[in-house]
């Protein structure tokens, strides 16, 4: 590991960024790497490794199949000051909610400038800009999210890179535990196509009908499916099935 | 009055997210010589897109042949493809990013991989070539897998990376396309974008008309016309619809 971060620090200290067959090496280098840390004690080295390709500071991965207010649940791993991820950690997953689910997927790994707020403690040194990147692992959407020295330009390719190297270093780390808990399994197949066939917009007894079943156990369903999302009407039940990407 | 004034701002900042995006109209050929370019780098003989259909329901979602150069006998090609993977890699999209890559039947077929970590092999021997698919899982929408086909394909790390990059930007750029045939034919008020929201947040027609300072008649107005405009049949599929086209959240 200490071989692969000189190297890489060696190609970046001649100035300017890298030459490309250069840079191309140090990719397969950290790739290598990557592959050697699949464990999951692996995923912070991994993600650090990621963090010093690109030449940043501190990495933030966070996923965002939890529910806004959910907060420091998001977090998969972070080497950020614990204060400034508890400051922003809501609020990126309330900016994801409020994106349009088209502007969402038109976005994917294009690395992304924010601002973080004045209230908000920065490490000395480190910009008050960070990046997001975004990517999916499966259904779940998780960014990655980078700090870096004042003053410090990243290099828009090697971001990019650095998306999907995360993606796969995730696909492969992240399988176990946290993946599984898919809000999926919490609806039952027929709750979900009962859903299905509402946001087409069919009523209950056109459902029963297409299902064959009574209107009373479909009214049944939506009842359990508005109970079990916290959702106060068969409209805003909707509105969580077509964000949550079920329908 | 003041309703509209407060509510023009968003509308603003969302003209020009939409004027952001480049306007060029992008063809199928266009895609066709980008894939062809990508073909050739990789060795490969062929390429296919497959994407994602079938909204909802796990058991009707499948994967279909959208844009391919296999030339002879394409239907029995892609059928094939299908038959053998299909399902596996239905599966494979719902979990992971990692690449597919499989070997074709005959002695001299292989496909193989310089980091056998990241990426998932598929049981070998099932098709006529060898091959290495990228699951691209875009969101919501546009989702699906590009596939490369050939005797021999043997990518590096670096390769893998950028292919898998340039797979992205082409269903990404495939969805742009098609974001203006999802696009209704008259756009919607600020009021009945209003309306549709708070309606998707939970609230009765009773409370959006009291928070808009409007009558209830007025609000079932606003999302009737929105209902239309929308081509949807109730209320319940145009707030899907609204939400799916980024007109609400």
């Amino acid at each position: 590991m200490e071989t692969i971060r000189s190297d890489a620090a060696a190609w970046e200290s001649y100035g300017f960024s890298a030459e490309a067959g250069e840079r191309k090496s140090a990719r397969a280098l950290l790739v290598q790497h990557l592959g050697r840390c699949t464990g999951h004690a692996g995923l912070s080295p991994g993600l650090r490794a990621l963090t010093d390709y690109v030449s940043a500071s501190h990495f933030l991965l966070l996923r965002h199949d939890v529910m806004p207010e959910a907060g420091l649940e998001s977090v998969i791993a972070s080497d950020w000051p614990f204060d400034m991820v508890r400051a922003i950690a809501g609020a990126i997953l309330a900016g994801q909610s409020r994106m349009s689910e088209l502007d969402k997927c038109l976005t994917l790994l294009k690395p992304c400038f924010s601002h973080l707020a004045d209230d908000i403690a920065v490490p000395k040194g480190i910009s008050r800009e960070y990046c997001t990147i975004a990517f999916h692992v499966g259904r779940v959407r998780m960014s990655l999210l980078l700090l870096f020295p004042e003053h410090f330009i990243l290099s828009q390719s090697k971001l990019r890179d650095v998306g999907v190297m995360t993606g796969y270093f995730a696909s492969v780390c992240c399988q176990g535990a946290f993946l599984r808990q898919d809000r999926e399994m919490e609806l039952t197949e027929r709750e979900v196509e009962c859903l299905y066939w509402i946001a087409e917009g069919k009523t209950s007894d056109e459902i029963a009908v297409i299902l064959g079943i009574s209107r009373n156990t479909i009214n049944n369903y939506i009842t359990s499916v508005m109970r079990k999302t916290a959702t106060k009407t068969r409209s805003e039940a909707i509105a969580w099935a077509v964000r949550n990407n079920l329908v | 009055m003041g309703m509209g004034i407060q509510l023009s701002p968003p509308a603003g900042i969302e003209a020009e997210i939409r004027l952001a995006r480049p306007p060029k109209a992008v063809t199928a050929s266009d895609f066709v010589s980008r894939l062809q370019v990508m073909q050739t780098i990789l060795g490969a003989g062929y390429f296919a897109v497959l994407r994602l259909g079938g909204h909802g329901l796990p058991s009707a979602r499948k994967l279909t042949l959208s844009l391919h150069n296999l030339a002879h006998d394409a239907d029995g090609h892609g059928r094939e493809l299908l038959d053998a993977y299909g399902a596996v890699m239905l599966e494979h999209l719902e979990a992971s990013m990692l690449p597919l890559i499989w070997d074709g039947v005959g002695d001299n077929q292989f496909a193989e991989s310089s980091v056998e970590t990241f990426t998932t092999r598929l049981p070998p021997r099932l098709l006529p070539w060898s091959g290495m698919a990228f699951p691209v899982r875009l969101g919501a929408h546009g989702n699906g897998y590009v596939l490369f086909m050939g005797t021999f394909i043997a990518p590096s790390s670096d390769l893998i990376i950028d292919m898998h990059m340039k797979s992205c930007q082409v269903l990404i750029d495939m969805l742009a396309c098609e974001e203006k045939k999802l696009a209704p034919a008259e756009a919607l008020s600020e009021r009945e974008i209003a309306c549709l929201q708070m309606a998707g947040d939970g609230c009765i027609s009773e409370a959006i008309a009291e928070k808009m300072g409007l009558s209830v008649h007025t609000v079932n107005a606003y999302l009737g016309t929105a209902t239309t405009k929308l081509d949807a049949v109730n209320r319940i599929q145009a707030i899907a619809k609204a939400i799916r086209l980024g007109y609400i959240t």
